[in-house]
């Protein structure tokens, strides 16, 4: 009796310490940090990853209801800092975010390297750092334990594009190369030639061109005599937009054109008008792709998040400005939606189990498939590529989200 | 073909060249008289970047009518930075106005952030294109070839036949005597500030004539360093100096992309600027007055 | 001055250093912050070093810090499996020396002939130039730079690598600011320290008095290198674990090392570690609490303090303690 009765209150003890180390487990909301890059020469993806998270959250505290764990729905919060697109900056205010805002999750700030700096700091403090713009496949050589990608691998871009070509017109063989002369665009253009040797294209001419760059005409001279079918380039936004302008300034024909980062933006077709017609770019989501729930469903994949429409208006008023979210945007909302996912499976906050969740999570959101490798690399999501056609973006490839047919060869710069 | 090439692209050089000396000869304006380095000279053409986008877009009118307006709008910064700052600290160190003109370059570039955003623009002013054989030129840039050379002439004949002119000129010369003469110091010093501010600022309307796009805020950095490079050249305290210095600076970028793509294993176009800083070098020590001026 | 007495300006710099260092220890939380300072400040004392001493605005300094990065990035991505252990930091350091004094030794064959602004942009020149010589001709892997925080890892195990990155590597940038600080007092209470005086003040009637200040001028920049290059080595190469041509060569730095040292007070001992945690302080918490507008903020206050306060902080605090006990304290 004595037995049973010190048993009960051993048992009920251990149940009450439970209950208060689960309650105390579980706070009222579940913060993400984010060191983004605010000002400098990586504002621009920066504020819309800023919206494009805030967006999110919206959609899961209101629509979704909060984040399932331990029985209970929790709000996400969000905390961000501007690190000014410099490195020591992300460090000291990551460290803030963990030890001071006592942040649940990070966000890296975009770019390959400021993800890289946060990373030691992350590592250290054992805290999940969700790489939503560190795109470079060496991140995850590096056996980080807790950086996830959502973006996808660098030597993934341009291979897509190939593949479409090849399938469109195997008779144009003659390939250029033109990248940018840094540390992702390399990486692009690795890929890329690794690629178009295994389809058999003859590479005709491959150089680089310095980050900051005002006038290509010389490659470009250079680039025209040797007379290729398609050319492949470009790095980020200035100069994408620079190239095709000083393309048509040149009057170098080719059939078809693509161009990294720059194209898919709106901006692009606001500078270039008639110009931008014909040119293509890869993306890792553009609106106007064709995912939704219903056929996620049908597909039985898992869904999760708002629908496009419902994103880009979340968007606008996250942001307070009519402005239309890019790939940045959705790259960081995804981002956020595999965080709530993961958290929801691993019914805990602890970063170690919601990073072994993400080990093999696979869904599907408004930004298309999400899912990653041992090493944290995203090998779930498919890039799309769009093209400008009469001045509308549309999807060409893959065929399964084509919105449109390919216009091929492209027409003549107006 | 390789001939062909190499005169296409210092075709291309010269015309590329004159907007180059055009976008400098202000910072060696400001070097001349006040013997300040403007560090943020490119954040200046940034904003006659900025000038040439609004006036083309929302008022649609040919960039060529921005000129007059930026021209304007620089001479108004020039004369706030000059009387709020620039002026108490031509006395002090060096370091000072340097660190001055960096800041007000962080101004700019964080003000049109605030205004425009972080956004990447342009526009398309298309007027058709003349093909050369060996290289083909667009009429846009002809005409910003052709507005570089007037405004370059229009300051020269300013400061060699009008009265302003020679009072700013005797002030470079000899600052005590031209004071002697009567001469308002100060005001020719907030002058050619202002001056030289107008002109940087339309020459980045000049600049989006050649290319108009990628217009955002922080473009102007490229522009400082390429500035400094042409200022040297042309011997940094004379403005036209700083035009012909222009000219072979594009001469020199342009003509040394073709040779250095010749060697297997380099990456040509960085190398050209590799090279422009090695020529930058070599002028400072063997001739630091400029290619122009003897010794 | 004689005797010891003339490096009692040293205590109240090496002080205040001790004080941050144990603040950072007291408060595990914020040593990242106390590691973003140390780093102004080692930053503002090495480049004071030079800069400070000789009135020569060196706006290439960067340049030093990039190649000590480099230095350490290529003995670790290098040695990493040769078994050397810890040895390999070492050998790293002394290479990011070597590396720094080398290319100090051809920058000032350069450029410390030129002064004034002509001296300013040789300088940039060789930054620029030689950072498009590393991309142009592919050097050090070009533009894609290293990555070796797996090396790091590999050579001295996971705990121990995240230690040093997060840890010993900020102790190491203590270590070079202490370093920094003492090689000043030194200076300019030696001989080479009032013939960089006489240089500030007039160089042609200094060299006519038979003063030899080019020597002199050479030993100043050589020393302000190392300590940039033992900078870049610890705080950027151990520190962030990658090196890109594209980072470590941003002439921002630069700007950043001459706002601390006018903040604080340009040719003084006690400046930069003033100007570094005023400039390190304001900076976090602008980036904390206006997100997005710091810099609009920035910007403007730097340039009312230049107008208002010429001589920095310190040098004002040093013209209210003439004729005071505390004078010789403060330098």
């Amino acid at each position: 009796m004595k037995k049973t009765m010190f048993l009960a209150l051993i048992l009920s003890a251990v149940f009450f310490c439970a209950a208060t180390v689960l309650a105390a487990e579980l706070p009222n909301k579940i913060v993400i940090g984010n060191p983004e890059a605010l000002s400098g020469s990586q504002a621009k993806a920066g504020e819309q990853a800023v919206g494009g998270i805030k967006a999110t959250i919206k959609w899961v505290n209101t629509v979704h209801g909060g984040v399932k764990v331990g029985g209970k729905k929790i709000p996400l919060d969000y905390k961000f800092y501007d690190c000014e697109s410099k490195r020591e900056a992300v460090t000291s205010l990551l460290e803030r975010l963990i030890t001071v805002d006592k942040v649940n999750f990070i966000m890296a700030p975009y770019s390959s390297s400021l993800t890289l700096a946060g990373a030691p700091v992350a590592e250290k403090y054992g805290i999940l750092y969700m790489d939503h713009g560190g795109a470079s496949d060496k991140i995850f050589t590096q056996g980080f334990r807790y950086i996830v990608q959502t973006i996808g691998p660098g030597t993934r871009y341009h291979t897509g594009t190939l593949d479409m070509l090849k399938k469109k017109d195997p008779a144009a063989k003659r390939l250029a190369l033109a990248y940018k002369d840094d540390e992702f665009a390399r990486s692009v253009m690795e890929g890329t030639e690794a690629h178009a040797k295994k389809l058999g294209y003859e590479i005709v001419f491959k150089r680089t061109y310095p980050p900051t760059v005002n006038d290509l005409t010389p490659l470009l001279s250079d680039m025209k005599a040797s007379r290729p079918d398609i050319v492949l380039g470009g790095g980020h936004l200035a100069d994408g937009q620079l190239l095709t302008q000083q393309m048509a300034d040149l009057g170098i024909q080719t059939k078809a054109l693509s161009i990294l980062a720059a194209v898919t933006l709106p901006a692009f077709q606001n500078a270039l008008k008639g110009k931008a017609d014909g040119v293509m770019g890869p993306s890792h989501w553009e609106y106007g792709v064709t995912f939704s729930k219903e056929k996620a469903l049908k597909a039985k994949q898992t869904w999760v998040g708002p629908s496009q429409d419902e994103f880009v208006k979340l968007f606008k008023e996250a942001i307070g400005m009519d402005l239309r979210p890019e790939y940045h945007a959705a790259e960081a909302a995804a981002a956020v939606l595999s965080l709530v996912l993961a958290v929801e499976k691993a019914n805990s906050l602890d970063s170690d189990k919601v990073r072994a969740a993400m080990g093999d999570l696979k869904f599907t959101s408004f930004y298309g498939g999400w899912a990653i490798d041992k090493t944290g690399m995203q090998v779930g999501h498919d890039m799309i590529d769009a093209q400008w056609q009469n001045g509308k973006l549309v999807i060409v490839w893959p065929e399964a989200a084509a919105t449109s047919a390919l216009q091929y060869p492209k027409p003549a710069f107006k | 073909m390789i001939l062909e090439q190499l005169a296409g692209n210092l075709f291309q050089g010269v015309v590329l060249g004159t907007v180059y000396g055009m976008a400098t000869m202000g910072l060696s304006l400001i070097f001349g008289v006040l013997k300040v380095v403007n560090v943020g000279h490119g954040a200046f053409i940034m904003v006659g970047a900025f000038t040439s986008f609004a006036v083309f877009e929302y008022l649609g009118l040919s960039p060529v009518f921005a000129i007059p307006v930026a021209f304007g709008i620089g001479m108004a910064l020039g004369m706030i930075f000059y009387y709020s700052s620039i002026r108490r600290l031509l006395k002090g160190p060096e370091l000072a106005s340097l660190l001055a003109t960096f800041s007000f370059g962080v101004i700019l570039e964080e003000g049109v952030k605030f205004l425009f955003t972080s956004d990447f623009r342009g526009f398309n002013w298309d007027l058709g294109k003349i093909d050369m054989g060996f290289t083909v030129l667009p009429y846009a840039k002809v005409a910003a070839c052709l507005g570089s050379v007037i405004i370059a002439v229009l300051l020269y004949l300013w400061f060699n036949k009008t009265r302003a002119g020679m009072a700013m000129r005797s002030v470079v010369e000899d600052g005590v005597g031209a004071r002697v003469c009567g001469v308002n110091v100060d005001w020719e010093y907030a002058l050619s500030f202002s001056l030289g501010i107008g002109l940087t600022v339309a020459s980045g309307v000049l600049l989006t004539m050649f290319v108009s796009v990628g217009i955002n805020p922080y473009m102007g950095g490229e522009y400082t360093l390429k500035a400094f490079v042409v200022a040297v050249l042309g011997g940094l305290a004379s403005p036209y100096g700083a035009f012909f210095g222009g000219l072979v600076f594009g001469l020199l970028e342009n003509g040394s992309y073709t040779l250095f793509a010749q060697i297997p294993g380099l990456e040509p176009f960085a190398m050209t600027r590799f090279f422009s800083f090695l020529i930058l070098l070599l002028i400072l020590l063997l001739r630091p007055t400029g290619l122009l001026k003897a010794k | 001055m004689k005797g010891a007495s003339r490096y009692l300006p040293s205590i109240p710099v090496l002080l205040a250093y001790a004080a941050l260092f144990v603040f950072g220890l007291l408060n595990p939380g914020r040593w990242q912050l106390v590691a973003q300072l140390a780093f102004y400040c080692a930053l503002g004392q090495a480049f004071n070093l030079f800069m400070g001493m000789t009135g020569y605005v060196d706006f290439g300094y960067v340049a030093f810090l990039g190649i000590g990065t480099y230095g350490m990035a290529i003995s670790i991505s290098e040695l990493a499996d040769k078994g050397l252990g810890l040895g390999v930091i070492v050998i790293g350091l002394i290479l990011s020396v070597v590396f720094a004094v080398l290319l100090s030794l051809a920058v000032g064959a350069v450029a410390l002939r030129l002064r004034g602004a002509y001296f300013a942009i040789a300088t940039i020149g060789v930054n620029e130039g030689f950072r498009y010589l590393i991309e142009g001709a592919r050097i050090w892997n070009g533009s894609e730079g290293i990555i070796f925080s797996r090396q790091l890892r590999e050579m001295v195990g996971r705990e121990a690598a995240m230690s040093l990155s997060t840890f010993w590597a900020d102790v190491m940038v203590f270590g070079v600011a202490v370093i920094a600080t003492v090689l000043t007092i030194v200076y300019m209470r030696g001989k080479i320290g009032y013939a960089l005086a006489a240089l500030r003040m007039d160089e042609d009637a200094a060299k006519v008095m038979g003063i030899n200040v080019t020597r002199f001028k050479i030993i100043a920049f050589i020393t302000s290198a190392a300590l940039a290059g033992l900078l870049g080595a610890t705080a950027w190469a151990l520190k962030l674990t990658y090196v890109f041509p594209a980072d470590v060569f941003g002439i921002h730095y630069t700007v950043e090392a001459i706002i601390i040292v006018l903040l604080g007070g340009a040719g003084t001992l006690l400046g930069p570690i003033v100007g570094g945690l005023i400039y390190g302080v304001s900076k976090y918490y602008l980036a904390v609490y206006l997100p997005g507008f710091q810099l609009l903020v920035f910007a403007p206050v730097i340039i009312v303090v230049i107008v208002l306060f010429p001589e920095g902080t310190v040098g004002m605090i040093k013209r209210k303690l003439i004729g005071t006990a505390l004078e010789k304290y403060i330098l």
